[in-house]
């Protein structure tokens, strides 16, 4: 199978960076903000599709694909960036997933398969399903067709899964396939289930181990940027609640108790913006040790997400437990982000046996710029 | 070629610091310090200021007019860098002298205080610092030594204490009262004080780690002239700003990258010798997230140095969500190598040879991260009240 090679992708500046944060967090402000997420929740618009519609117009589902397939080539900084500021807004839609396998299909894609989907995918005319866990369950293949029952991230409307089939990874059409829905409490994310009866896949990644590594990697970015964007979002929210909510006669962000929770707050939060901006940078300079970075700051995020999420419910007070406020969004958001991929007891014991390999090789893995 | 020549080349001269430093740092200098006395600390200190000094590496970031050598932050980092590359000593003793004197006399001393003080230091001068008393910690601007003007001295009587290594200065950055009767923050003046002046005793405080690196100071009738003064009467609590705001920066940045060093040392040697704690799951995956924040926290040190050269500087609480996630994660590595560590990780050592070679003193030492210079609970306060801006009450 033909592969063209794709030329490194390069370090983007700073106030590329910082443009492209604040055109799409402006657009989703606008757009995605408590009114019209909570609206959305209650299923009474259609702000998934919308949105959807606006991010391919935007270019946002191209932000990450090379320029010769009609993407961007912002890369994996570009990504980092809209799946933080998407996470910021709890904006519902398939972005993890879609965004994961056209990454996926950049890195190990035969270029015929590149050249069908990765336009299609970055122009939004397609989304894309990916199995919500990895290291569980894989599809089998026989002859020509592959079947299985797989659990996945992606829209009802998906027009393909990207699955481990046996000994390779299989795209496989979605059109006749039987979909159905799991509601989740999460509602910003939708969790499909996808029965295939000898299907044929209309494309194949033959190298499953690249594959694998490759989805594991993006997603692990995009959750742990998604996560590290809400829970910065739903402090904001929450410290910005606690100045107007008046007890005892006074704001009650003015008691020192809650001021040190905020504090912690807002440590955990730039901790987790530099664990994400760390695995983002190890795999931009495409270093032997980025896929320990991500699955670390996956693992990490998620968990601090999860932490600060619940403690924004608390710090709420009563109206932190009812659905008409944020919190309970973000905190059911950072709580699926939590158990993608896989446990993040398993990716921390994938990335301690990746640690021992490189450090027994005489490798560090702790380089870092000065 | 030496150091300071090589300077218009970064890479050569991180080059000429890794061979200087290769030639004169002992080898077994951590195997002496582990066994070595208090006054043998105190020597080897002196005498590594002296080195440094000997290659212009003592006080190489200062102007030239007052002994530097002028060289800008870059290469500050990078001797910073080598020296925890090289698991060089550090200068501990010289950490008020080097750190909190020039940052408060370069922008609020007089012509004559530079000339006089900044380049003793490449000399071996000794400062400390007297700010904190018994009963003013936290609510430093609380502090009550007095000082009474008298002709054209100061006489001061009062208590200071956690004055860093004030057994062996020579000189103190002091603290004191001058109007008990203005409001708190406006009533207090800046003094240089010369350790040796009749009236000063010290007495070291013995730590939980066993060691006695602070003194008490015990101020009787102590004679200051008034040309000691930094900045104006009353107008000392500003220039303690300049004092405290000195302690961010490339300090911090050398501790983390030697932590970095330490715990890949402790973790290679506990791979070539099959360790027990990597056996368990639990623990490894515990150590893997140390590291993963360990990285955050030095990319956040490289944030503070950078942001330290721009203008909003002093507004920003970066430094203290730094102190507060550096110190935790450094208290919590340490407690969980006092758990791997069994029993005899608590038998009693205070240095070690080896990294974390003796966890319990470690683990008691890192305490001195979340209490000294602003507790953790007064780093909290800034983080909400200056950087969330949550009302203070």
């Amino acid at each position: 199978m033909e592969k063209e090679a794709l030329g490194p992708t390069s370090t983007l500046d700073q106030a590329t960076l910082d443009a492209l944060r604040e055109s799409i967090a402006s657009v989703l402000a606008e757009q995605c903000g408590s009114i019209e997420l909570h609206t959305f929740v209650d299923g009474k618009n259609a702000l998934d599709k919308t949105l959807w519609a606006q991010a391919g117009q935007l270019g946002w589902l191209g932000l990450g694909i090379p320029e010769q397939f009609g993407g961007l080539g912002m890369g994996a900084q570009g990504l980092a960036i809209l799946h933080g500021e998407l996470g910021r807004q709890s904006a519902p839609g398939p972005y993890i997933a879609t965004l994961s396998a056209a990454q996926t299909i950049v890195e190990t894609g035969g270029n015929d398969i590149r050249q069908t989907w990765l336009p299609r995918l970055g122009s939004g005319e397609v989304s894309a399903a990916v199995p919500a866990t990895l290291d569980r369950h894989s599809l089998t293949r026989s002859g020509a067709g592959v079947s299985g029952t797989l659990r996945c991230l992606g829209g009802v409307d998906a027009a393909f899964l990207l699955a481990p089939a046996d000994d390779a990874w299989a795209i496989v059409d979605l059109a006749g396939a039987e979909v159905t829905v799991a509601p989740m409490w999460d509602r910003t994310r939708n969790v499909i289930d996808v029965r295939l009866t000898n299907a044929s896949p209309v494309g194949i990644l033959p190298d499953a181990a690249a594959t694998c590594a490759a989805l594991t990697r993006t997603m692990a970015l995009a959750v742990a940027a998604d996560s590290a964007g809400g829970a910065r979002s739903i402090t904001e929210r929450t410290i910005a609640y606690m100045k107007t909510r008046e007890q005892f006669g006074q704001p009650i962000a003015g008691f020192q108790a809650l001021k040190h929770r905020a504090a912690d707050l807002a440590t955990k939060l730039a901790v987790a913006d530099e664990m994400v901006r760390h695995a983002v940078q190890r795999t931009v300079t495409d270093e032997p040790d980025a896929e320990l970075w991500a699955m670390l700051a996956k693992s990490e995020v998620t968990e601090a997400c999860v932490f600060v999420t619940t403690d924004c419910v608390q710090l709420h007070g009563g109206v932190g437990f009812t659905w008409d406020f944020d919190p309970h969004i973000f905190l059911k958001r950072a709580r699926l982000n939590e158990v993608l991929i896989m446990a993040n007891t398993a990716l921390r014991d994938r990335a301690a046996a990746a640690l021992a390999a490189m450090t027994s090789s005489g490798r560090s893995a702790l380089e870092l710029e000065l | 070629m030496s150091i300071l020549e090589a300077q218009h080349d970064l890479s050569a001269f991180r080059q000429a610091i890794r061979d200087w430093l290769a030639e004169v740092v002992p080898s077994d200098w951590k195997a002496r310090m582990a066994r070595a006395s208090n006054e043998e600390y105190i020597a080897f200190q002196r005498w590594w200021m002296a080195e440094r000094s000997k290659v212009g590496l003592a006080i190489p970031h200062w102007p030239k007019e007052y002994g530097g050598a002028g060289l800008s932050q870059r290469h500050l980092i990078a001797v910073a860098d080598e020296m925890a590359r090289a698991d060089a000593p550090q200068n501990r003793l010289f950490t008020i002298s080097l750190i909190h004197m020039p940052g408060t006399l370069l922008p609020h001393g007089t012509e004559a205080q530079k000339r006089r003080y900044l380049a003793g230091v490449a000399n071996g001068e000794v400062w400390c610092q007297g700010f904190s008393e018994p009963n003013s910690g936290s609510d430093l601007a609380s502090l009550r030594c007095r000082a009474v003007r008298d002709g054209d001295h100061y006489v001061i009587n009062g208590q200071k204490i956690w004055s860093s290594n004030s057994m062996y200065a020579d000189h103190c950055l002091l603290l004191t009262r001058t109007d008990p009767n203005a409001q708190k923050h406006r009533g207090i003046t800046y003094f240089i004080m010369d350790m040796r002046s009749p009236g000063v005793e010290v007495r070291p405080i013995r730590q939980a780690n066993g060691r006695a690196e602070f003194g008490e100071l015990f101020l009787t009738d102590v004679r200051i002239p008034a040309g000691n003064m930094i900045g104006a009467e009353n107008n000392g609590w500003r220039v303690a700003q300049a004092t405290l705001a000195s302690e961010r920066g490339v300090i911090s940045f050398e501790g983390g990258e030697r932590q970095r060093y330490e715990i890949e040392a402790f973790y290679r040697k506990s791979l070539e010798a099959g360790a027990a704690w990597l056996r368990d799951a639990q623990l490894h995956r515990e150590f893997v997230s140390f590291l993963a924040e360990m990285q955050a926290a030095r990319r956040l040190l490289r944030r503070v140095l950078q942001e330290s050269e721009t203008p909003s500087a002093s507004a920003s609480v970066l430094p203290s969500i730094v102190k507060l996630s550096s110190t935790a994660l450094r208290q919590r590595i340490c407690s969980f190598m006092v758990r791997i560590g069994g029993v005899d990780g608590q038998a009693f050592a205070l240095l070690a040879e080896e990294p974390f070679g003796s966890p319990m003193f470690d683990f008691l030492s890192a305490f001195s991260g979340t209490i000294a210079g602003g507790t953790n609970e007064i780093q909290r306060n800034i983080v909400a009240e200056r950087g969330l801006g949550m009302p203070r009450v």
